[in-house]
């Protein structure tokens, strides 16, 4: 029988993460959805050495690198896209503190559908004959690289391709739009890589912007994606991907992207960040009001709204979760 | 940076590459576009004179336009505020593209050398020799960007023209292009074809048939074959029918300036 797994972030974050996890973020690129609130909360509780799984640098990964947290990153885009370099985790990789290994994105997602079916090694037709396979920050002295992209050959054709590595994280923090209590979610917008993700991580906590109701999944089963037999909790957190957007529920906050970005380009700033941004607030509703609640308003005024039009009826309320919640953590 | 608007044009020059890249593409093919400039050249071909182009991002977002401009990403919610479909990285960049299916694809460099290859991983200063160091500055990595140019039938790559932007030969190869030259793709069977061209701020490189090596083509009105020269940092080979390429019309830059409404390309 399927239970209730809703427990608070500052909970899963406790039970679930360790210093030196390989941690994986379930996300939707670097403005997309990503459960950037997970990464406030692992710096709350000073988790570090992290070994980093992100499928694209999102601004979680930004922050956790600049903020010292990561010894090692795995990714296939390390900007941030139009908003441009992800100032932290570039002062970490230049200083040496954090060893970013290359991939491409198509790459991350073949590595974690290796994970997902326990593969001993994936294909590899492309990053092969690029530095990305020549060149590895995990074993710097090795040039070609041997370890990182291998050749092999092609039993059928007799080719030469590569050999991608599997990725199996130990726990994996997966951003959806919607779960019900049980952990079945539905993600609106582009997965990416958030189906393989929840299938090869041994661990998968899902971070939802909304909770909703089971009748939901039953409704539109087709479109439950991550289905509660291989998630371990589920939290409940508006705007966890801020300052990121989660198409549905809210837009990029520009602003705060930049300022994010600007002030992880030095130790200072991200200092003064972390004290202002990731330990000044107590509890969801603080949070909101750190982000600023006109704010809140006006980014939730996203011309993808009519995207939760199908599932609003399902919703719960803010006091329904907590009466859920309190089921579990009594 | 910021495109200075060109003496007394009616256009920028980032206008001008957007445009030169987007006559690129023929309508009905299946096109990739990358962040950015890239998709706002893309776009602008769909919004003028390829309707039936099957346009898509790496993330998975088919059957939309982007909406209020320049979308932040390729996953930001003014391109996903019309889509009919929405997938996942492993379908749109595996299925439809390291299959063989996708026709074109437009990506972007912060480098790029003679034989068409980019880096857009890091800036060393020198070569970066046996061991690998740590970079004098780090950017983006490859993201997509090695997938569509391992798989999609040609590429364009589009790159502000600037010397230290065209290298002899890149230091770090994100994304391949004709490797060391010639037939050196074919030793790793990429389904892909290769660059077609480097559309810049200044003007359009294609490569030689045989050696791969990239050639002057074509120049703008507002640009020569000497500056172009001068801002390449290799000995650039010019075509022997190297011409000027037609100036944008009415029609393509108001369709131009619908797909990028907040004036990125005039900024």
């Amino acid at each position: 029988m399927p239970a209730n797994k809703l427990i608070p972030l500052a909970e899963a974050v406790r039970r679930y993460t360790r210093d030196g996890i390989q941690y994986a973020s379930g996300a939707a690129l670097p403005v997309g959805s990503d459960a950037v609130v997970f990464g406030r909360e692992l710096l709350r509780q000073k988790r570090k050495n992290l070994h980093a799984v992100f499928h694209c640098n999102t601004q979680q990964l930004n922050l956790l690198a600049g903020a010292g947290a990561v010894d090692k990153a795995e990714c296939g885009f390390s900007g941030l896209e139009v908003f441009g370099f992800a100032n932290g985790l570039r002062r970490a990789v230049e200083s040496g503190q954090t060893a970013l290994e290359d991939y491409s994105n198509l790459a991350m997602a073949l590595r974690l559908l290796g994970g997902a079916m326990n593969w001993p090694f994936v294909p590899a037709t492309v990053n092969i004959g690029s530095d990305i396979q020549q060149r590895s920050a995990f074993a710097p002295d090795e040039y070609p690289a041997t370890r990182k992209i291998p050749t092999v050959t092609d039993p059928f054709s007799g080719q030469e391709i590569g050999a991608f590595s599997p990725l199996k994280p130990d726990v994996a923090a997966i951003h959806v739009s919607l779960a019900d209590p049980l952990g079945n979610a539905i993600m609106l917008g582009t997965e990416w890589s958030r189906f393989e993700l929840s299938r090869a991580a041994k661990k998968v906590i899902l971070i939802a912007d909304a909770i909703v109701d089971t009748d939901c999944m039953r409704q539109y089963p087709n479109l439950v994606r991550i289905p509660d037999i291989v998630v371990e909790a589920v939290v409940y957190h508006p705007f966890a991907a801020w300052p990121q957007s989660s198409p549905g529920f809210y837009d990029v906050d520009e602003a705060h992207m930049k300022l994010m970005n600007k002030a992880l380009a030095t130790e200072e700033g991200t200092a003064d960040y972390v004290r202002d941004y990731v330990e000044r607030y107590d509890d969801i509703d603080s949070y909101l009001d750190l982000i600023g609640r006109d704010n809140v308003e006006r980014l939730s005024n996203s011309a993808t709204s009519f995207l939760l039009d199908p599932y609003r009826q399902w919703i719960k309320t803010p006091a329904e979760i907590a009466a859920l919640t309190a089921e579990v953590t009594a | 940076m910021s495109a200075p608007l060109t003496e007394n044009l009616p256009y920028t020059r980032q206008e001008m590459m957007a445009i030169a890249t987007g006559r690129e593409l023929r309508d009905g093919e299946l096109a990739i576009f990358g962040v950015g400039l890239s998709m706002l050249a893309g776009y602008f071909a769909q919004a003028h004179h390829a309707p039936n182009i099957r346009a898509m991002t790496e993330g998975g977002v088919y059957g939309a336009t982007p909406v209020g401009g320049l979308p932040w990403g390729i996953e930001c919610n003014r391109i996903s505020a019309n889509a009919t479909s929405f997938t996942n990285a492993l379908d749109a960049l595996g299925f439809l593209v390291a299959s063989g299916r996708c026709d074109v694809g437009i990506i972007g460099a912060a480098q790029v050398d003679k034989f068409g290859n980019v880096n857009t991983t890091g800036i060393w200063d020198g070569e970066i020799g046996d061991r690998y160091r740590l970079p004098k500055t780090r950017l983006t990595g490859a993201g997509g960007a090695n997938d569509i140019a391992c798989g999609a039938g040609r590429v364009v790559i589009m790159v502000t023209h600037e010397p230290k932007r065209f290298a002899d030969q890149v230091s770090y190869i994100s994304s391949p292009g004709y490797l060391d030259g010639g037939n050196a793709r074919d030793k790793f069977g990429f389904v892909g074809g290769g660059p077609s061209a480097i559309v810049t701020t200044l003007g359009i490189l294609r490569p030689d048939p045989v050696s791969k090596e990239f050639i002057l083509d074509a120049y703008y009105a507002f640009s020569s074959v000497d500056e172009i020269r001068a801002a390449t940092g290799w000995d650039l080979k010019v075509s022997p029918t190297v011409h000027v390429v037609p100036e944008p019309s009415p029609e393509e830059l108001a369709a131009l300036r619908r797909v990028d409404e907040t004036g990125a390309l005039r900024k």
